[in-house]
């Protein structure tokens, strides 16, 4: 180990870090966006217009941002951890000043050129801010109360600031992201439980808060039968597709559920039903598989990094990741209500694939600084 | 490890403790991460089988039968009535009736004088009284709507307004055959008729209960009938055709009568069956029944002269004929002269007794066996004394129904079988068995007389040609209280075709027909009720599939005639 120490001195060079990205990772990345591509070809009825096309220019801006993060020094990342969670908080608060309402919410700034949807880039930032309020922290600072004052703000404050677009989903995964960064970075497990003691108890006092639609999604979620035609379509339509596939699918551009329309916002957060239907319980297994893979990956570069930071870096990632996968196929597959968060790496939407990109190329800054160790200050350990 | 890595920890210098902190995280974090890895794992299980699940197990499949329209069997709660053709006498629809939960409704007296403005002929203060209840959470606002009416009351968008699936009754002929297929409340009970009598079967079974109507018949007799009415002015009229070989019922009319589509708008005396709920004393018609059981009894032969020349006393009473002819009369005198007297001094010779047995055997003394529910007893003497029985030779002292008549007139023509007349088509298995009453031979007698009278009596205007038609006439002075109600009678007549082999009988009945000067001022039997049978049988009798009979038939009349019985 005292080796170690002196020898990370040397900042390698670029192509050194290139070589040392993980590129099975970026295999598996690439592989599922071309995926992407394909069904949302597939679920236009066979066209490259209107979905795929677009998707794959977001494909092209991801991928190379994903590079560039990974390739970013992860000290420098550290640095910069906070400007990045201010520009983000920042556009959230654009959203609610000069935001574009769509389908019931204001959830998309209009940046002139492009519109984005920064709750989909502020994970990035609450994950940065967090790995680096956590990094190098002792134990007994940890185990104090009022050291966690300051980082339950950095997520609360985008979180609600996400709630009153207002976009529930992903407030919650917002929160469970960072719930899974201060759980690895050893903050005791009785405060979780208290959390989930006083979470409980506020249920009753949230829904008395929550939109007419949010309760509507909730209940029906419940008994979808009970409104068939009204909440209840998108999660009936759904579980039609996934069972109309059986187990090697309709083939591909076959599934009558999304080819003949029936199946509801098919492009973005149902994208799964739509692959789940023409290949198949084979297929969507398979595509559950490359997920768990991806997310292995994460978890084992959490468990290589020496620094504090590029852990808590790379899980939080992970967990943002996890969190939306199977958000995304639970609600699919019927075991969670319709709350509209998109499949990462396979949804139609620019801001949601560039920002999961963005973030795989965090961790993969974490894989290639894995054997750096940072100073609280951001430099290397003398 | 562990212990190398504390011993390090130990061996360093105290500012470069991080290391010995993050060494710790790094164990925390490690533990952990497992933790939590084997959480996000046990996640992805939950969902794979939820796919496994819902693409293998559960039932969703392509758009399934819960989106299919249901194109099941309409489930109806009251079976069809057709007659003996499958045409349709009774039917159900489907409708949908309003009603309200008065605990809903914010406001009764708009809402009420909404729904009058909709709903025809609602009492728009009784519904908002109804309306204004609390206690109650139910009330009928109105039954059966139309469609235009149920989109109206949609379109008020009243909250607490609610439509209650129900099934209407239709009757597509309306009055035609109204007494004998009756009808059903807005609740399915059958209330009179057909559907009271087979309302059981109704509801349970699902084919169509079959009468024996053929409702082109019953059409026929309503209308000949009713222009008699018209005709002569009465008040009333009925006809029953019935076929001899089986009983069944073929047309079975009363008037005035009523729509079974809404028994409610008439009145009693128009919802009365005449032919089964009224008796009556049939007059002359019942000389035939006199003339049967004697030739049964062998009291009394074709060559046989009775005396007629004077008026009979007994007692206080005075028995005389009407356009008597008062001398001795044979038998076939007088059956066609309808000689009272004559007939009076046959039920002498046959006695008391042998008349009663015959009146029990062909079923005056017991109800119509007809399965209507409206049948009423019969009003026979007890005791059954001889004045009795003088009188009841010409049809009075005893009063019966027109079915009761029909039924034993039938069996006295047809061979001597007493076979039980019934509203129900019946398939030969399904028929009871008939019931010997009095010989073939009698009856044989009883049809030369029928025919002779046709062809020479009182009942000429019946005739018609090709259907060599049998009959009897009646006219029967009405009863009031203390008495005889004067020129008020009803004219009747039995008729038999053909003659010499009866298929069919038919009686025509007209209550209080009133002369006219066409007809010399009379409205007798012969010239009221016997030329309305022959108009029905001229037209019944084809559509029965009995053609004009152009070869030569058994010639009834000319042994009589040969015989020189007839003067």
């Amino acid at each position: 180990m005292a080796i170690g120490l002196t020898t990370q001195r040397a900042r390698p060079g670029l192509l050194a870090r290139l070589k040392d990205v993980p590129w099975l990772l970026v295999l598996l990345v690439v592989g599922l966006t071309a995926v992407s591509c394909g069904m949302l070809y597939s679920a236009a009825g066979g066209d490259w217009e209107p979905w795929a096309q677009r998707q794959m220019i977001f494909v092209g801006i991801g991928l190379v941002l994903m590079l560039a993060a990974a390739l970013l020094d992860i000290r420098t990342w550290y640095r910069f951890a906070y400007l990045f969670y201010v520009a983000g908080v920042l556009l959230l608060l654009g959203v609610e000043i000069a935001g574009v309402a769509g389908m019931g919410a204001k959830r998309w700034l209009d940046l002139g050129f492009v519109r984005i949807q920064p709750s989909e880039f502020v994970k990035i930032g609450v994950v940065l801010v967090l790995a680096r309020y956590f990094h190098g922290m002792p134990q007994e600072r940890i185990g104090n109360p009022l050291f966690l004052l300051w980082p339950a703000f950095l997520v609360l404050l985008p979180a609600v600031l996400v709630l009153v677009q207002p976009k529930l989903g992903s407030a919650v995964l917002i929160g469970f992201t960072a719930l899974v960064v201060f759980f690895v970075a050893g903050v005791r497990l009785w405060k979780f439980m208290v959390l989930g003691g006083l979470v409980a108890g506020a249920v009753p006092i949230a829904w008395s808060f929550l939109h007419d639609y949010q309760k509507r999604r909730v209940l029906t979620f419940l008994n979808p039968e009970s409104d068939p035609l009204g909440s209840g379509y998108h999660i009936i339509q759904s579980r039609i597709a996934l069972g109309s596939g059986g187990i090697w699918g309709k083939g591909f551009a076959q599934g009558s559920q999304s080819q003949l329309q029936f199946l509801p916002e098919k492009q973005t957060d149902f994208i799964y039903a739509v692959l789940a239907e023409e290949f198949g319980l084979v297929g969507s297994l398979g595509l559950l598989v490359v997920y768990l893979c991806i997310l292995a990956f994460l978890l084992g570069i959490a468990a290589r990094t020496r620094s504090q930071f590029a852990r808590l870096l790379a899980i939080g990632v992970a967990a943002m990741f996890f969190a939306n996968v199977f958000v995304n196929i639970a609600m699919v597959t019927g075991l969670l209500p319709v709350v509209g968060e998109p499949l990462p790496l396979m949804s139609l939407g620019g801001s949601a694939m560039i920002a999961t990109l963005t973030a795989l190329g965090l961790a993969m800054s974490a894989f290639v600084g894995r054997d750096r160790t940072i100073s609280r200050s951001g430099d290397d350990v003398v | 490890m562990a212990t190398r890595l504390s011993d390090i920890v130990r061996a360093i210098p105290a500012r470069l403790r991080l290391q010995g902190t993050a060494a710790h995280a790094l164990e925390t974090a490690r533990h952990r991460l497992v933790v939590g890895g084997m959480l996000f794992a046990v996640a992805f299980a939950v969902v794979g089988g939820r796919l496994v699940d819902v693409t293998m197990l559960t039932e969703a499949r392509e758009p399934r039968a819960a989106r299919v329209p249901n194109t099941g069997p309409l489930e109806l709660a009251r079976a069809d009535i057709v007659d003996r053709n499958g045409v349709l006498l009774a039917t159900s629809l489907v409708t949908q009736s309003l009603y309200a939960n008065p605990k809903l409704i914010a406001n009764p007296e708009a809402t009420a004088r909404r729904l009058a403005a909709v709903l025809p002929g609602l009492d728009e203060k009784a519904v908002r009284d109804r309306l204004a209840s609390d206690q109650r959470s139910f009330v009928w606002i109105r039954r059966s709507l139309t469609p235009r009416q149920q989109y109206e009351v949609n379109r008020l968008g009243v909250p607490g307004l609610f439509f209650q699936r129900e099934e209407r009754r239709v009757y597509p002929h309306g009055v035609l055959a109204s007494h004998a297929v009756g009808f059903a409340d807005l609740d399915n009970r059958g209330l009179a008729g057909a559907e009271q009598a087979f309302d059981e079967r109704l509801k349970t079974e699902r084919e169509p209960v079959r009468l024996s109507l053929d409702i082109r018949a019953q059409h026929v007799v309503r209308e000949e009938i009713k222009r008699a009415i018209e005709e002569f002015n009465a008040i009333g009229g009925m006809g029953v055709l019935l076929d001899v070989a089986t009983g069944e019922t073929l047309a079975m009319v009363s008037l005035p009568d009523f729509d079974s589509n809404a028994p409610g708008l008439a009145d009693d005396d128009a919802r009365f069956n005449r032919n089964t709920l009224g008796t009556y004393e049939m007059g002359s018609t019942f000389k035939m029944f006199t003339a049967a059981m004697g030739f049964d009894s062998g009291a009394v032969r074709m060559q046989d002269s009775w005396d007629a020349s004077k008026p009979y006393t007994i007692g206080r009473f005075t028995i005389s004929d009407f356009h008597g002819k008062n001398r001795w009369l044979t038998t076939p005198e007088v059956f066609i002269y309808s000689s009272n007297l004559g007939a009076l001094r046959m039920a002498q010779r046959i006695g008391v007794e042998r008349q009663r047995d015959f009146m029990d055997r062909v079923g005056f003394l017991r109800p119509s066996p007809i399965e209507l529910p409206e049948v009423s007893h019969p009003l026979v003497p007890k005791p059954w004394r001889e004045i009795n029985a003088l009188t009841i030779s010409y049809g009075h002292g005893i009063t019966v129904s027109p079915m009761q008549l029909v039924g034993a007139a039938a069996a006295s023509v047809g061979g001597g079988i007493l076979r039980p007349v019934t509203i129900l088509a019946r398939e030969e298995s399904a028929r009871a068995p008939g019931e010997r009453v009095m010989s073939a031979a009698a009856s044989a007698q009883l049809n030369q007389l029928m025919r002779l009278n046709v062809e020479r009596g009182s009942g000429r205007s019946a005739e018609v040609a090709g259907y060599y038609v049998g009959g009897k006439t009646g006219t029967a002075e009405k009863i009031q209280r203390g008495g005889y109600k004067k020129n008020a009678r009803i004219s009747s007549f039995v008729a038999s075709f053909p003659a010499h082999d009866p298929k069919y009988v038919l009686l025509v009945m007209v209550d209080e027909p009133q002369g006219r000067r066409e007809t010399g001022g009379y409205a007798t039997g012969g010239v009221v009720a016997a030329p309305t049978a022959g108009r029905i049988i001229a037209r019944v009798a084809p559509l029965l599939g009995l053609p004009p009979m152009r070869e030569a038939v058994p010639d009834l009349t000319q042994p009589l005639l040969a015989a020189a019985i007839l003067r």
